[in-house]
């Protein structure tokens, strides 16, 4: 039994294109990382950036946000709003000096099984490296 | 170069003039303005509807009990007033008021917008701990030679939009060496130039920028690059926010005190953010113990998420902050910067809509597809 | 009434963690809620905390007051049973301020054992925040002088109600319900500080519970508490003079309209008083929500009735309201007047309100869980003092009154 790190990852996949992909990788016997948690939306432009803030307090180690790329959204803009949202988020933990790494958003598409899977296995690695989200650790929160 | 009314009376005085002018001799059915509400300094916005009353105002008294673009938008929430009525206020409250005219929690209609060049104003602590009358004398001296008084609210030493965007008309203050003698008003817009028209005083010309206010900004540029090197030196990291915000009481009184903090329900007040006993029960496994009541940073980082975009840095939160948490300084920095990456100036142009809910297809194009 | 003396000759704070460290490891409950220094800080925040090595960090008595104890209770327990035993360590008027929100239905207290400690009162918030370490040192004086320190916030300088619920006057009535014998006091268990020299604390049960507590524990209240309670009452003596004074100076201070409304000048309206407020509870302030919102005609009519409308507006409506709403079960513990920005004496206002008018109904908040609020009852004979009868007509008592 590996003492290895298993990180703790939370991702949110919009229905219609990543979470597509993901299943389509999981047919195709495609490699995931066992240590990402997959929440489905309907839309990445249903992603509240307080999930996202709530996640990474409760100790999150890694959250991963995906959805349509841009043009391809179901609802049309939902991915767009979601990227907005994603530059907003990025620049609050950017200059708190928050570690801002362990948030990512990926175009995936539904098709896109064997991007699904490299994303996945690269982000698990950069949170690897990163160690656990000191966060866990406070009371005073 | 715009049209300016020149009063020869000091700029309180010659304001008032205007004021009443307009109340007696216009359609202005009132005035909001901050009225003397007591012989200690303590001011209140108030809408006065009669010459009388309106001989206790003091608009330009440097204190900020709420910030203005609150009250306009608490007066013109239903609907647009459909009596003309004229406000003073500074430049931020009334950028915070085009913030929330573009989110449906106000109206410009029929108003008349009265501002100024602005020196900034004193904490609230300021009137609380009985200062106010000694400070007014250095006040109106740094004011005169567009100097920073070290004492005035930290938002208000390093701003540097203290030139107002979208007045109808703006009193010179900053920098102005005659403020005793002569009160000089710019009419900025041709509504302005109306309902200037026979004013007391003399129409001439001024500039809304001076060598003067050049200076007065300079210097706040410095006293901000200060403020954000000594955050940088000590506010960074997750460690320094949960210091930064330890003695917080979850009053949420900064997020009532801001202006652009509208909603009846906070979300952070509602139902769907309170723990379940369930989740106390979690946590405590989780991590042997929790801060009661739980969600502090969760509360100040999701309400910088919801507002941060349109934060006109008026600092009204650290002034009402029981336990003294420089929350001001916190969200400006993040503010300034969201603001910068979405190229958004926050009450400059009432039909540039707030970054959220629009987008452009081609921006950002890095992100999503690593 | 006995009790259980334990040694403090290593200090009370040492004494009162002692005691519940060993309550811990013995499971007499799973959990802890008490006030702790947060690592690093000055500040002091409530823990609820499973773990015995965060014990290291809680202090039963600060020398400030942050959060109210029994709104951090409610925290806790608003939305159900709590599935583990919580212990909450807290004061009396936070304890009083549980038990009200008990009536108010904003807690739930099963699994939860109230344990109250006498206290000496807190230092204003604003003064620890501008100086921690000064106010740290003079709330150390005030505990040894206890009652006597006159830089601790002004409500705490007149508080009678610092130590057990039964000690105060007046004595619990019969109260007019039809409540079963159920044992319905305050707390579960009070630490009594006082008549020990600061050599001893007295652990006294005054609930089944805290019986129960104390035999888990092997620590049996055989001791007596004479010492302790003649101190106690001697200093009850004291502060009940202290507030008789009090009540009379802000009678005259605040008597009559221009008074009272200066005394709101420089009020902003921020509410904070309002959400800090232990008793007042509601989601949604009817102060704060739509009810009161007007179309601006509605301000211009009212402006022109008197030439100037204050804004945000109604200030007195927002304290006289609030006031009508929860004066009945104010418990005095200041916290409206620390979250005041603009230093007005809120606290002091209200408690001298809330003393009158309880005293009309012969209420004490919060010193009994069967007591029910006054305003909830009523008895068919009562009050026939207010009834204005017309000619020959009776009143409710069946007196044929004349006209007043």
């Amino acid at each position: 039994m590996s003492n290895e790190y298993v990180p703790r990852i939370i991702g949110f996949l919009c229905n219609w294109c990543s979470y597509t992909g993901a299943d389509l990788a999981g047919t195709a016997r495609l490699k995931i990382p066992a240590s990402l948690k997959v929440i489905r939306v309907m839309c990445s432009g249903r992603i509240d950036p307080l999930f996202v803030l709530k996640g990474f307090l409760k100790g999150a180690d890694g959250i991963m946000m995906m959805g349509c790329h841009p043009g391809d959204c179901h609802y049309q803009k939902g991915n767009y709003n979601a990227r907005r949202r994603y530059v907003m988020l990025q620049n609050i933990l950017k200059i708190l000096g928050l570690e801002k790494e362990r948030i990512g958003l990926w175009w995936v598409s539904a098709s896109e099984a064997p991007r699904y899977a490299q994303v996945t296995h690269e982000f698990e690695e950069k949170i690897k490296k990163l160690g656990s989200n000191p966060i866990q650790e406070e009371i005073f929160l | 170069m715009s049209k300016a009314l020149k009063i020869k009376k000091g700029v309180d005085k010659g304001l008032n003039d205007l004021l009443e002018f307009l109340l007696k001799s216009k359609d202005i059915k009132g005035i909001f303005a901050l009225k003397k509400m007591n012989e200690n300094g303590a001011v209140s916005y108030s809408l006065m509807t009669s010459v009388d009353e309106l001989k206790k105002a003091t608009p330009l008294h440097p204190l900020m009990p709420v910030n203005a673009g609150k009250v306009l938008s608490i007066f013109s929430l239903k609907e647009a007033t459909k009596e003309p009525v004229a406000a003073v206020l500074r430049p931020c409250e009334l950028r915070a008021f085009i913030e929330l005219v573009k989110r449906n929690q106000g109206s410009l209609d029929n108003l008349l917008l009265i501002s100024l060049t602005c020196g900034g104003v004193y904490p609230l602590q300021s009137l609380a701990d009985g200062n106010m009358k000694k400070h007014l004398p250095p006040y109106w001296e740094s004011l005169k030679k567009a100097e920073i008084n070290p004492d005035l609210r930290v938002t208000c030493q390093s701003c540097e939009h203290f030139i107002p965007y979208l007045a109808d008309m703006t009193v010179a203050t900053v920098g102005k060496k005659d403020l005793d003698k002569e009160c000089t008003i710019l009419l900025n817009t041709t509504k302005g130039e109306d309902y200037a028209k026979d004013a007391p005083g003399n129409i001439g010309s001024e500039e809304m920028e001076t060598a003067e206010t050049e200076k007065l900004k300079k210097r706040r540029e410095e006293q901000n690059k200060k403020i954000v090197e000594d955050f940088e030196k000590e506010g960074l990291g997750f460690k320094a926010l949960v210091k930064t915000f330890s003695a917080c009481l979850a009053c949420h009184g900064c997020s009532y005190a801001c202006p652009i903090c509208y909603c009846t329900l906070c979300d952070f007040d509602s139902k769907t953010l309170e723990y379940s006993p369930q989740s106390f029960v979690s946590e405590l496994e989780q991590k042997g113990g929790l801060k009661i009541p739980p969600g502090n940073i969760f509360f100040h980082l999701g309400r910088m998420s919801h507002m941060a975009v349109s934060c006109v840095n008026c600092g009204m939160c650290s002034d009402v902050c029981p336990v003294n948490i420089p929350v001001a300084t916190v969200f400006s920095r993040v503010s300034l910067s969201l603001q910068d990456e979405f190229n958004y100036l926050p009450g400059k142009d009432v039909e540039e809509s707030v970054p959220y809910g629009v987008y452009k297809e081609e921006e950002f194009v890095e992100i999503g597809e690593q | 009434m006995k009790g259980k003396a334990l040694s403090a000759k290593e200090g009370i704070n040492k004494a009162i963690i002692d005691f519940l460290k060993k309550s811990l490891e013995k499971k007499c409950f799973d959990a802890l809620l008490i006030p702790a220094k947060v690592p690093e800080t000055e500040s002091y925040a409530w823990l609820l905390l499973q773990d015995e090595s965060l014990l290291e960090l809680a202090n039963p008595l600060p020398p400030v007051m942050t959060v109210q104890g029994g709104k951090a209770l409610s925290t806790v327990t608003k939305h159900g049973e709590m599935h583990q035993s919580v212990a909450a360590v807290m004061r009396p008027c936070e304890v009083r301020a549980a038990v009200e929100l008990f009536k108010l239905k904003q807690n739930n207290l099963e699994n939860i054992t109230l344990i109250s400690i006498d206290c000496p009162g807190t230092m204003p918030l604003s003064d620890y925040t501008d100086n921690p370490e000064k106010m740290t040192k003079a709330f150390e004086n005030a505990f040894d002088k206890w009652g006597e320190g006159d830089n601790l916030r002004p409500i705490c300088q007149i508080c009678h109600k610092f130590s057990l619920t039964s000690l105060f006057p007046p004595s619990p009535q019969e109260s007019p319900s039809d409540q079963n014998e159920k044992d319905f006091s305050a707390s579960d268990l009070h630490i009594g500080l006082l008549g020990g020299n600061k050599e001893k604390i007295f652990l006294m049960p005054c609930s089944t519970r805290g019986t129960e507590l104390l035999e888990k524990l092997e620590l049996p209240p055989q001791d007596s508490l004479e010492k302790w309670e003649s101190k106690v009452k001697e200093i009850i003596d004291k502060k009940i003079k202290k507030r008789n004074t009090f009540n009379k100076e802000w009678l005259t201070k605040i008597g009559g309209n221009e008074k009272f409304i200066a005394v709101f000048d420089e009020c902003i309206n921020c509410h904070n008083c309002m959400r800090v407020c232990p008793i007042c509870y509601c989601q949604q302030c009817y102060f704060d929500s739509p009810a009161l919102n007007l179309p601006p005609e509605a301000y211009l009519q009212r402006a022109e009735k008197r030439g100037a409308l204050r804004f945000p507006l109604d200030t007195l409506l927002f304290h006289l309201g609030r006031m009508s709403h929860m004066v009945l079960s104010c418990v005095s513990c200041g916290a409206c007047e620390d979250a005041c920005p603009m230093s007005i004496p809120v606290a002091q206002i209200f408690s001298v309100i809330g003393d009158q008018t309880q005293k009309d109904f012969n209420y004490v908040p919060g010193r009994n869980r069967g007591e029910p609020l006054p305003l909830q009852v009523f008895r068919e004979d009562e009050f026939s003092e207010v009834e204005i009868p017309s000619e020959g007509e009776e009143t409710s008592t069946g007196e044929a009154e004349k006209n007043v």
